[in-house]
């Protein structure tokens, strides 16, 4: 697991002659199969990067490595390369190349000079996980901003990349897109892509990466896992970032005396566990119902008496089955670490999810059973 | 409060063969009221905007300034736009000129004022978004973050009555959404009507007096940011999630078996409620003028050796460039938690936030917490 996917090698890189360094003796390694996040301040260098990373731009000094092989920029290896690691753009504007949707997503998959079904199939796949498959026939011109987001997502989708580089992919959608941007990034991970992902929603990236690197004018100034960055208050300072407010407010609470420093708490949710300190109480059972996108959901809730319970949904097909058949769920967002608090709180729910993420969906009830903040028993049906 | 905007079953589409974006929509902004507008994407919110400025003329229903009907004549628009002045999500479509200077001046000089107030207030509002030094480049060779700057530093140099903000921190780094919101806490203290729309639901839970949330072109709820945010399915149906500090309280309060009111709508109220101690540590506040920040710095550090310090507010944080400082860019939330962890610190601040201070103060209150604070003369 811990093999570099990606490098770049002292990189150096200005975007003219006379102009300042973009990047400035520039070292990354993207480890595969990791959640990795590149956190830096406006202007700090991290577009650039990706740049670089994706042969947009050749570096001045240094070299960039893909799979361990220094990569040649010759036309052929750079399109291989491309067809491999793709990257979604901040603005989705400066990634539309065809006026229509369906059009636009086949673009990549055509490049690869795939047969028509499997493009076919491909478009329609990735429009159905951005949920855009009603606007296959759209113009783009008509689409807001927030959609255009999404059919740009689609068109990285459907290149099926191992790496797949997202430059703010929240910034600009509303709480309920990004969040659903967000499950998909950690969908794909689970399914082996690599996924690289810059930021500013600092609590967000908190949540979700293995794995920082921080770049501050042109250069890395820290890699690895977040929290010794953070431990040091002037270097996050100096980086122009700021502390994510759960590990922030994890460490007043430890240092009231409310709870232990560790094991540090990422999301709300554990961090809400911890402040509840429910020790010895009656926990709910956290039923879950795995779902593909043909499953009848009504029906298997029913069969299993799951119907007066609250409930949460989580994954791609699971999603898609629930909008497709009207059933209503109270937590289509959020869907596991809700319906884990109300477990807590000794109300059982009911999760329903795809196959592949059951491990994603339960993972905050290991949080809380591992470090002994209660057992929540977990019926997976 | 009056009512500074008053929309009357205002009824608006792009082209009459399109369905209208607002759809009987009525809003009243009171003024001085830090107001938030939320809503999904494509709700509605930008349009709303654009009404406000008589940009869009509506098809039917009225829009009230001041308690006179807007007219869409020359004089009538431009008196309303020298008193609205907008921060456009997208700051390409605001920059008129090539220079930096050049830009931030446009508004101003189309206001008729003399060269040297126009200078005085681009200078200033440069320093206050941290330009200064960018005077004299292209537009075109800055970031979208620093255009931004650029964008709002503009807005700022109208001085106007209502500054109406769209996404005004969206592409922004951490540090320069702080400096943002201070400028729109600052507006709001001397009197500016702040109308605000953001993503960052977070961000809103913690600045905002009065919330509008628009959904598919009405509004769907106005009022208190707790009341909406209790309502999870009306939150679900105007495609928004909960604040996290509004759903922590309310997980951590179903564990607990507690009442959820009053909600902590901040880090250190949270911990003001949650937290096991409640000796609160020492807080020296010290409101400073740039020409003294440092002496004043020295003074205070000397009572209080070893102690966390933080600023707020553009003037302290410039005038204190060259010094250590633990919080110098999330001054408040860094101070106020340091106390309520039982920890003294030390917080200077530009004289004009005394109001903002003591409003965390009195809020704290409410979370059975008192504040030992004490205000350097």
């Amino acid at each position: 697991m811990s093999e570099p996917i990606l490098e770049a090698r002292n990189v150096v890189y200005s975007y003219s002659r006379k102009g300042p360094k973009a990047l400035d003796n520039m070292n990354i390694s993207i480890t595969k199969g990791t959640k990795t996040a590149i956190l830096g301040s406006n202007g700090a260098g991290k577009s650039t990067l990706f740049g670089v990373l994706n042969a947009l731009y050749k570096p001045e000094k240094g070299e960039v490595r893909y799979n361990g092989t220094p990569l040649s920029y010759k036309h052929k290896s750079i399109v291989k390369m491309r067809s491999e690691v793709s990257i979604l753009f901040q603005n989705p504007n400066d990634m539309m190349f065809r006026p229509y949707v369906g059009q636009d997503v086949a673009f990549g998959p055509e490049n690869l000079r795939l047969p028509k079904d499997e493009v076919d199939k491909r478009v329609e796949e990735a429009l159905l996980t951005v949920g855009m498959e009603e606007y296959i026939k759209s113009p783009i011109m008509k689409l807001s901003y927030g959609q255009r987001k999404r059919v740009s997502l689609a068109g990285v989708l459907a290149m099926k990349p191992s790496v797949l580089i997202m430059d703010e992919p929240t910034a600009g959608l509303d709480p309920q897109m990004a969040s659903e941007v967000m499950e998909i990034a950690e969908q794909l991970h689970s399914r082996g892509v690599t996924v690289v992902m810059s930021s500013h929603d600092t609590d967000l990236v908190y949540s979700w990466a293995d794995e920082i690197h921080v770049i501050n004018r042109g250069t890395c100034v820290y890699s690895g896992i977040p929290e010794p960055f953070y431990e040091d208050r002037m270097l996050v300072q100096r980086s122009g970032l700021l502390l994510p407010s759960v590990y922030e407010m994890n460490r007043s609470l430890a240092d009231m005396g409310s709870c232990d420093l560790e094991p540090y708490p990422r999301t709300q949710t554990q961090l809400s566990v911890k402040t509840s300190d429910s020790g010895g109480k009656a926990f709910g059972t956290l039923h879950v119902v795995t779902a593909t996108a043909d499953t009848d959901i009504a029906s298997v809730i029913a069969e299993k008496n799951l119907g007066s319970m609250p409930s949460g949904a989580y994954g791609i097909s699971a999603k898609m089955a629930i909008k497709k058949q009207g059933y209503e769920v109270d937590f289509l967002y959020n869907g596991p670490e809700n319906c884990v608090m109300k477990c807590l709180a000794g109300i059982d729910s009911v999760i329903i999810c795809d196959p592949d993420v059951i491990d994603l969906a339960t993972s905050s009830v290991k949080f809380i059973g591992g470090n002994g903040y209660g057992d929540i028993n977990v019926d997976i049906i | 409060m009056t009512n500074l905007f008053e929309l009357e079953d205002v009824v608006f589409s792009h082209r009459k063969d399109l369905p209208p974006v607002l759809k009987n929509f009525s809003l009243t902004v009171e003024e001085g009221a830090r107001t938030a507008v939320l809503g999904a994407n494509g709700a509605g919110k930008t349009t709303l905007f654009y009404t406000l400025t008589g940009v869009n003329v509506p098809q039917s229903g009225q829009i009230i300034y001041k308690g006179t009907p807007l007219e869409y004549t020359k004089d009538g628009l431009r008196s309303l736009r020298s008193d609205v002045a907008v921060i456009l999500q997208n700051p390409d479509e605001q920059i008129f000129c090539s220079l930096v200077e050049e830009d931030v001046a446009f508004g101003p000089l189309n206001l008729g004022l003399d060269r040297e107030v126009v200078e005085q207030r681009v200078t200033k509002a440069l320093r206050d978004v941290r330009m200064t030094g960018y005077e004299r480049r292209p537009l075109q060779q800055l970031s979208g973050g620093q255009r931004k700057r650029v964008a709002i530093a503009g807005a700022l140099a109208m001085d106007p009555k209502v500054m109406i903000m769209d996404e005004p921190t969206s592409g922004l780094d951490p540090q320069a959404s702080m400096e943002v919101m201070e400028l729109a806490e600052k507006l709001s203290l001397n009197g500016v009507t702040v109308l605000l729309s953001t993503h960052d639901i977070h961000l809103a839970y913690r600045w905002a007096d009065v919330t509008n949330v628009l959904c598919e072109g009405r509004v769907e709820f106005k009022g208190d940011a707790d009341e909406f945010y209790s309502d999870t399915e009306t939150v679900y149906k105007c495609g928004l999630l909960t604040p996290s500090v509004f759903s922590m309280n309310r997980d951590v309060c179903a564990v607990k078996r507690i009442d959820p009111a009053p909600h902590p709508h901040n880090a250190c109220e949270f911990l003001a409620k949650f937290g096991r101690n409640s000796k609160s540590g020492k807080l020296l506040l010290v409101p400073s003028e740039p020409e003294d920040a440092e002496g004043r710095f020295d003074t205070a550090v000397g009572d209080l050796k070893g102690t966390n310090k933080g600023v707020y507010g553009s003037d302290v944080r410039n005038a204190l460039t060259d010094i250590d400082i633990e919080y110098r860019y999330d001054g408040m939330e860094g101070c106020f938690k340091d106390v309520v962890e039982g920890k003294d610190s030390i917080l200077l601040y530009d004289p004009v936030y005394a109001p903002t201070m003591d409003r965390q103060i009195d809020r704290l209150k409410k979370f059975g917490f008192d504040i030992d604070c004490e205000v350097m003369r």
